[in-house]
């Protein structure tokens, strides 16, 4: 089976059912909210798929030179516009890659061997997931962990050290944290592996691409070892730096919930600090924090280019910078049509959770 | 419009009629008393910011070389002195400086190891020497006579016996040996001056000093922050304001295309940008300016519409404002101060997305000094050389904490509403 429709499989049908179940569940206010979004998605991914489509003919490369290199002859030449329909009109190009975003077949490579794009990207999706779902995971429980610390004791040491640490983690440059820690835990310790996805003298059979699921299916445990050792500082990086937002987020909304009238009620009527920072607090103070995730997929894509580019990760990113370095315009083009798709598939389900979680917003 | 009644001065509050007898420094520290931990977060990285521009205006003041010039040996390690070129002599001989030399009027026997590069470095130094000579109106003239040993000892014995005059040669191996002459020592680097280059944080793979390239870096820096803040300052607050005030159609569609903008990752709009224009500096200005645009926009807007249902507009609009002196007297004013705040974060983000461009091979020509450019380059030599990637890092941080913190500090002082905490 092909590497993206596993994918699909493995994460998409869930979060469909989910989004299905809402919208039959939910009130007709949700209905059309969430029909309204759909529909004001497709213009918006139309109008970024049109500005990327015309930014890139009008780059000074050239695919076909970059592709045939300073050997080919004006016939060989030729004969390759022919094929990938570049000496069309510029319009029926434009037509042709619409019609493409629309069926989801996103045609062939123009450099290596023209493979079809969607082979390719089932290489690279996989790669990208495997290194962001730990990485959003690990944010998500240091920020909130942190902040609530943070938070339940404010202007302690604590606090102070917890909204430094926010601080210097935002004005970091993501991919400088990646170089200190390959510095420091790749070259000078020399506990972890500072580029690539896995040892490559190590043999595994690729079946869904994701290199961990493999490895497991397979029963290969040397081939697990070095995967997650690959894994370690790539995850940190991303992690860490998506990390500091959810710091203050959490750590504010713990400090004005906890300022209501219900928990000093709480706490009035003798509850322990632990059970109201759990059971009264936290539940409250947790509703903006994930609208915050919608709003973060964006960073999380950027910083995944950065950190690709850093470690060597074959993902998602760094074939974005490969292809555009090499002027492959439908590789560029599918990959950020991909990417819009991906932040707007988040940010809607993440706005439709957030109707769950909270029964006061009506749409 | 006059209006006479803004002509009555309403009387001072007394805390200001204080302020206004006190010096700027005591107000400084009065300013803590209302706003605590953000008056010094203001005060600090106004001082941090105040710094960068200062760098950026004169890199000379941190730089001692040219940022592109191959100044020392490749990867000098921060701190170490470049090994020197050092004339060795007889104790008892009393030659001073090369200018003696000129007096005498035959060519001066001189020892170098053979293929060391101290007989290039002792002719270029001779030469120097006469040049002074002549412009000073001399007509004496240093002339040498380079003898070619082939090992360190047989010069140092050279110099010993009297077979040549004195001998050049590197410091630290000279240094090493020189116990076992003991009629021998060192005159000092031959260039006459006292401590020779120095290099506080390192060299890199093409000699080219650490610190100059950082101190020039931050003017790139600077350019790309500013200038692209500015760009977007300028089309997205008139473009928020006309579409916050007039709404309809105008409105639904820019706010459409601005949220499409604004909801994808940024950084990929700059990088597909960044490569169409190719590399330049203004190219990377523009590419980062059109990822700015929605955030003035949107913020613009959104304040213009909670401001235009206020009293004063109504008021304007009874007395027959036109729209555009509305929107520049009434509303604009009000939405000064989150711009203002805006600006600044903006400027730090600005300049990270300018590291990150430049990082990626994508923003300015490789051979600029940048701080982006550097870490893509010390990469290379991570294994080698801890200093290439550590500096440019650091500067990269300092720089984004200070707007940042500039900014925020600015937000809790000017907008108590915002104040969270």
């Amino acid at each position: 089976m092909h590497p993206l429709t596993l994918t699909f499989l493995i994460f998409g049908i869930p979060a469909l059912i989910g989004l299905i179940y809402v919208y039959a569940r939910g009130s007709s206010g949700l209905r059309s909210y969430t029909t309204t979004r759909i529909l004001l998605t497709i213009p918006m991914i139309l109008i970024l798929a049109t500005v990327v489509f015309f930014v890139m003919r009008i780059l000074p490369g050239d695919p076909i030179d970059s592709t045939l290199g300073p050997k080919g002859t004006a016939e060989i030449k030729e004969r390759f516009a022919e094929q990938h329909g570049l000496n069309d009109p510029i319009i029926i190009q434009y037509g042709r890659f619409v019609g493409n975003v629309f069926t989801l077949n996103f045609g062939n490579s123009l450099i290596q061997s023209q493979r079809p794009i969607v082979d390719e990207l089932g290489e690279r999706l996989p790669a990208t997931l495997e290194m962001i779902i730990p990485a959003t995971i690990l944010a998500l429980g240091l920020g909130i962990f942190l902040g609530t610390k943070a938070g339940v004791k404010r202007k302690s040491a604590t606090d102070y050290s917890a909204r430094i640490f926010s601080v210097m983690i935002y004005a970091m440059p993501i991919f400088w944290l990646g170089l200190l820690f390959q510095l420091i835990f790749g070259v000078w310790l020399g506990w972890t592996p500072i580029a690539g996805r896995i040892d490559p003298t190590i043999p595994l059979d690729r079946i869904t691409n994701f290199l961990v699921i493999d490895s497991i299916i397979t029963g290969n445990w040397e081939a697990l070892r070095s995967v997650l050792a690959h894994l370690i500082l790539p995850t940190l990086t991303l992690g860490l730096v998506l990390s500091g937002v959810f710091l203050r987020l959490t750590r504010i909304n713990v400090i004005e919930t906890n300022q209501e009238d219900y928990v000093a009620a709480a706490r009035a009527r003798g509850i322990s600090q632990g059970t109201i920072t759990r059971r009264y607090s936290l539940q409250n103070a947790l509703i903006p924090v994930v609208t915050l995730i919608g709003l973060q997929v964006a960073i999380l894509v950027a910083g995944a280019v950065l950190t690709e580019t850093v470690f060597a990760w074959p993902g998602m990113g760094r074939y974005l910078i490969q292809r555009i370095l090499s002027r492959d315009f439908t590789a560029v083009q599918s990959v950020i049509v991909f990417f819009a798709l991906f932040v707007a598939f988040i940010s809607l389900t993440v706005d439709i959770l957030y109707s769950l979680l909270d029964p006061r917003v009506r749409y | 419009m006059h209006d006479p009644m803004l002509d009555e001065v309403p009387p001072e509050e007394q805390w200001q009629v204080d302020l206004g007898e006190v010096g700027l420094f005591r107000r400084i520290l009065n300013g803590r008393r209302w706003y605590g931990v953000d008056w010094w977060m203001v005060v600090i990285s106004s001082f941090m910011v105040a710094f960068f521009i200062l760098i950026a205006f004169f890199p000379t003041i941190l730089a001692s070389y040219d940022p592109l010039d191959q100044v020392g040996p490749r990867f000098l390690p921060p701190g170490e002195t470049p090994d020197q070129e050092v004339i060795v002599q007889r104790t008892d001989s009393d030659l001073e400086s090369l200018a003696d030399l000129a007096v005498r009027d035959e060519r001066v026997r001189t020892g170098v190891v053979q293929g060391a590069p101290s007989s290039e470095d002792i002719r270029s130094q001779a030469d120097r020497v006469n040049a002074e000579l002549e412009a000073g109106g001399s007509d004496d003239e240093v002339r040498l006579r380079i003898v070619r040993f082939d090992t360190l000892d047989e010069m140092l014995t050279g110099v010993t016996t009297g077979d040549v005059e004195f001998g050049v040669g590197s410091n630290a191996e000279i240094t090493a040996v020189l116990d076992d002459y003991p009629e021998l020592f060192i005159r000092g680097p031959i260039t006459g001056e006292k401590g020779g280059k120095s290099f506080p944080l390192g060299t890199n793979q093409i000699g080219q000093d650490v610190l100059s390239r950082l101190a020039w870096g931050s003017r790139i820096a600077l350019i790309i922050g500013f200038t692209a803040s500015l760009f977007s300052l300028f089309i997205g607050v008139p473009l928020g304001l006309l579409a916050g005030y007039t709404g309809g159609k105008f409105d639904r569609v820019f706010t459409l295309i601005m949220d499409s903008l604004y909801a994808f990752p940024g950084l990929i709009l700059a990088i597909a940008i960044a490569a169409v224009l190719g590399p330049s500096i203004i190219n990377v200005i523009v590419a980062i300016a059109v990822l700015y645009i929605p955030t003035y926009y949107r913020i613009v807007r959104g304040q213009t519409l909670s401001t235009k249902e206020g009293l004063h507009v109504e008021a304007a609009v009874s007395i027959g404002a036109t729209k555009s002196s509305i929107m520049r007297r009434y509303i604009f004013p009000l939405v000064i101060p989150s711009v203002a705040i805006i600006f600044s974060v903006n400027i730090a983000d600005a300049i990270l997305t300018g590291a990150a461009l430049s990082f990626l091979g994508l923003g300015l020509p490789p051979t600029t000094a940048d701080w982006g450019i550097d870490l893509a380059r010390g990469q290379e030599f991570i294994q080698r050389a801890w200093w290439l990637i550590t500096f440019p890092g650091i500067a990269v941080m300092l720089i984004v904490l200070a707007f940042t913190m500039l900014g925020e500090g600015l937000m809790e002082i000017f907008n108590p509403k915002l104040r969270k905490q």
